[in-house]
């Protein structure tokens, strides 16, 4: 009790080498605090975001796979038996991802499916293609003759953006019509207007699962054709021009990105492909359309190849696997496996990419931290003990005093690392108080320069290859304040995640971690304990083995 | 019985061929004043380091009350069995009077009532009023330091109090004041007082006289008193 008492007395007289030790420990102790808030933050921002995060993610056909085995199979390249087994490689069927779907880790699924039609004449779609009717129509028939290559240029490519149709897998939908009907499976699927991309403007959205022949068309499809609630539109089989269907329109729906992205971005192909052009309706209804079709259908087969082609409405069906945690996602690929997915499809999720993509800033300032963290503990370390070397030499004197009156070197030893101890927590609780409240505005200004830098390294790339800046909408980073950002909901729920896949040049316009609310929580407050402990104990070893050699009666005899 | 006795001591420092002392055979009672006498050289702090604990010798034996002291922890020894007037006082500067006092109270691990008290009796004992208790230890003179010095010694209640050259910086009337002190303490405590000195006076007033002199070819310590 009276080293306490001792060192508590020794450190109120002598403030001046106090006050110069315990100033070494605030600077080593702030800097501390903000490195290690910069790196809690990182990691909570993660927690959270993971806790958040509902998984997506999307069965495909593997083609790198495919060519692989193919390879190891024939012992060598063949281009042409190449092609044909991944024609021959068809994408699931709606049946066999409803299998996959059983598997434990899945918490939902939901697809849509896709099917080009035609106007009836009476109403046009909204084309910017530029392309006349006539070109139009040999278009199509080019396409219908090249199903093939079209259909596999779609395979190998990754959904992006969730359950959104895949424009460029419309090959496989036979001849390319006016517009897309996308028909969803539940409202889950309907990924945009969870995140909140699309709403409806006008009238309802159809009943979730109905079979009745209803849609929701785009706000810009309405007013181009004066199109109202309740109006009833025919769509025809681009196949066959006297095959029609008539949809009432119960919602007109309006699309943030409609017009400035994917009209310009596809519109270069086929007015189909405009995302105004596209008709929402229930899976159920739409299912219902591709029956009656096949029910009318006819069948020719070529006599050359011998292959047989159908003038009913082809679909394209895309399915979604959701997941509660990253850990269930990581073990579908096992158990989708088990009950049968051939080696030839791949499971992906642009959730965990865009996820990874948005704290790549934060993640590089953490690590940068760390190192800056590891540098000041050295240093101040060093310092210290330099300093306590020198005040230990200072205090020979009372050294030889304590021992001459009885009282042993380790008491010595431990009053005086109680005495930089007590220093080094003042120090530290101050230290801690002013980079709790310093370390937010820090780690967000340094958060901002990472993310400046990171931007114009993308954008420098961009320019190097000749396709000059981003739109001004896209380029900006939109803050997503995830910990506490409602719309992290709908951003984990939907297929878009964090990342705004967009793209009209090839890069990706990712949406950064760009704000942290809290950094400095208790396990910085114990972690900088821990360090304080270790400085003190580190920078008091050199002073404990000082004391531990000193002979106070040389001391005393030099002194007399 | 001996409550101090050297038998046969020889010492010489680690890097020194020659013996600072040689084969001594001292021993001290209770209730006298010992002094030890010598020119400079002869030992005499030395000795009073074999005695106060703080080092030990090359060869020969110290007894503590007939029990070899090589076998007792030295730090305890020095703390709670003998008390030590030093040359320079050895006092803590940044503490006051008082404080100093206390510590070595605290030191010695022994229990005691109410700590300042006893120390501000024991100060007032060998001379010091409360204002200069109080002070601290660079701002009293040094027969006020001296005082406190004493005053530290006697504070864990040791039965041998050892001093060295204690009246050495005094004027005439403190040097009488304080070998009242320590014939109090011999006489009316009952202590085994043992001073390093080289004062006729002191050693006038010592029960037994120690001298030692410089001497390489045997015993150089002899009792010249009593």
């Amino acid at each position: 009790m009276y080293i306490l008492k001792n060192a508590w007395r020794s450190i109120s007289r002598a403030k001046v080498r106090n006050i110069l030790i315990g100033v070494i420990v605030l600077v080593i102790a702030i800097s501390s605090c903000v490195a290690l808030s910069i790196r809690e933050a990182a990691d909570s921002a993660k927690e959270q975001y993971l806790e958040e995060l509902e998984v997506t993610a999307q069965i495909s056909i593997d083609r790198q796979s495919m060519m692989q085995g193919f390879s190891s199979e024939s012992g060598g390249f063949g281009r042409n038996s190449m092609k044909e087994m991944m024609t021959n490689q068809e994408d699931l069927s709606l049946e066999e991802m409803l299998v996959y779907a059983e598997a434990e880790s899945v918490k939902d699924f939901y697809y849509t499916g896709t099917t080009s039609v035609d106007t009836d004449g009476n109403w046009e779609a909204i084309d910017t293609t530029g392309i006349t009717e006539d070109e139009s129509e040999s278009e199509g028939e080019s396409d219908a003759q090249g199903i093939t290559s079209m259909g596999d240029q779609g395979r190998g490519g990754q959904i992006v953006g969730g359950n959104k149709p895949d424009m460029s897998q419309m090959g496989r939908m036979g001849v390319q019509g006016d517009c897309t009907i996308v028909g969803y499976s539940s409202d889950d699927a309907m990924t945009e207007f969870l995140a909140g991309t699309s709403s409806i403007t006008d009238g309802e959205m159809f009943e979730e699962g109905t079979s009745e022949y209803e849609c929701v068309i785009s706000d810009e499809l309405a007013t181009y054709n004066e199109f109202a609630v309740g109006d009833v539109i025919t769509v025809a089989n681009p196949n066959n021009e006297e095959e029609t269907y008539q949809l009432t329109i119960v919602g007109i729906y309006h699309n943030e990105q409609s017009g400035q992205t994917q009209a310009g971005m596809m519109g270069g192909f086929s007015a189909s492909s405009d995302s105004a052009n596209q008709i929402y309706m229930s899976y159920e209804a739409l299912s219902a359309i591709l029956t009656t079709s096949e029910g009318s259908a006819e069948t020719t087969t070529d006599e050359k190849t011998g292959r047989t082609s159908s003038t009913a409405l082809k679909n394209q069906v895309s399915g979604t696997y959701l997941f509660s945690t990253v850990e269930d996602y990581e073990k579908f690929e096992e158990e989708a496996r088990e009950l049968g997915l051939s080696e030839n499809y791949s499971i992906s999720s642009s959730d965990l990419n865009s996820y990874e993509q948005s704290m790549e800033p934060l993640n590089n300032l953490s690590e940068y931290a760390m190192y800056f963290f590891v540098v000041i503990l050295i240093i101040g370390g060093i310092i210290l003990a330099v300093l306590n070397i020198f005040n230990i030499r200072e205090r020979k004197y009372e050294i030889g005093v304590l021992a001459a009156i009885g009282m042993k070197k380790w008491k010595i030893a431990v009053q005086y690392t109680t005495e930089l101890l007590c220093v080094t927590f003042i120090a530290i609780i101050i230290g801690t108080g002013i980079g709790a409240a310093g370390s937010v505005p820090i780690t967000n200004a340094l958060l901002e320069k990472q993310i400046e830098s990171q931007t114009s390294t993308k954008e420098n790339q961009m320019a190097n290859f000749g396709r000059g800046e981003m739109p001004s909408d896209m380029g900006e980073n939109v803050p997503s304040d995830m910990p506490s950002d409602a719309s992290s909901d709908a951003k984990g729920k939907g297929g878009k995640g964090m990342g705004n896949f967009f793209n009209t040049m090839g890069s990706t316009v990712t949406d950064y971690v760009d704000q942290i609310d809290s950094a400095t929580n208790l396990t910085v407050v114990i972690e900088l304990i821990g360090v304080g402990i270790l400085l003190t104990l580190i920078s008091s070893l050199f002073a404990i083995i000082f004391v531990l050699r000193y002979d106070p009666l040389k001391i005393m005899a030099n002194r007399e | 019985m001996s409550k101090l006795r050297l038998e046969n001591v020889s010492y010489k420092y680690e890097k020194s061929k020659n013996f600072v002392l040689k084969d001594i055979s001292f021993e001290f009672e209770k209730g006298n004043i010992y002094a030890i006498i010598g020119k400079s050289g002869a030992g005499k702090t030395t000795l009073l380091s074999l005695l106060s604990g703080l080092t030990k010798p090359t060869s020969g034996k110290i007894f503590l009350d007939e029990e070899d002291t090589k076998n007792k922890d030295m730090y305890s020894y020095r703390s709670q069995d003998v008390g030590v007037v030093f040359q320079s006082f050895n006092l803590l500067p940044k503490l006051t009077a008082v404080e100093n006092v206390i510590l070595s109270m605290d030191v010695s691990g022994r229990k005691f009532g109410n700590k300042k008290e006893i120390a501000m009796e024991l100060l007032n004992k060998v001379g010091l009023d409360e204002d200069e208790a109080k002070r601290r230890i660079l701002k009293l003179s040094g027969g006020q330091q001296q005082r406190v010095a004493i005053a530290r010694a006697l504070s864990y209640g040791p039965e041998i109090i050892l001093a060295d050259e204690p009246t050495g910086n005094l004027d005439g009337e403190t040097q009488d004041d304080i070998m009242e002190i320590f014939r109090k303490l011999a006489k009316d405590e009952n202590k085994c007082v043992i001073i390093v000195t080289h004062s006729p006076e002191v050693t006038e007033k010592a029960d037994v006289v120690y001298e030692l002199k410089k001497n390489d070819s045997g015993k150089n310590g002899t009792r010249m008193k009593k």
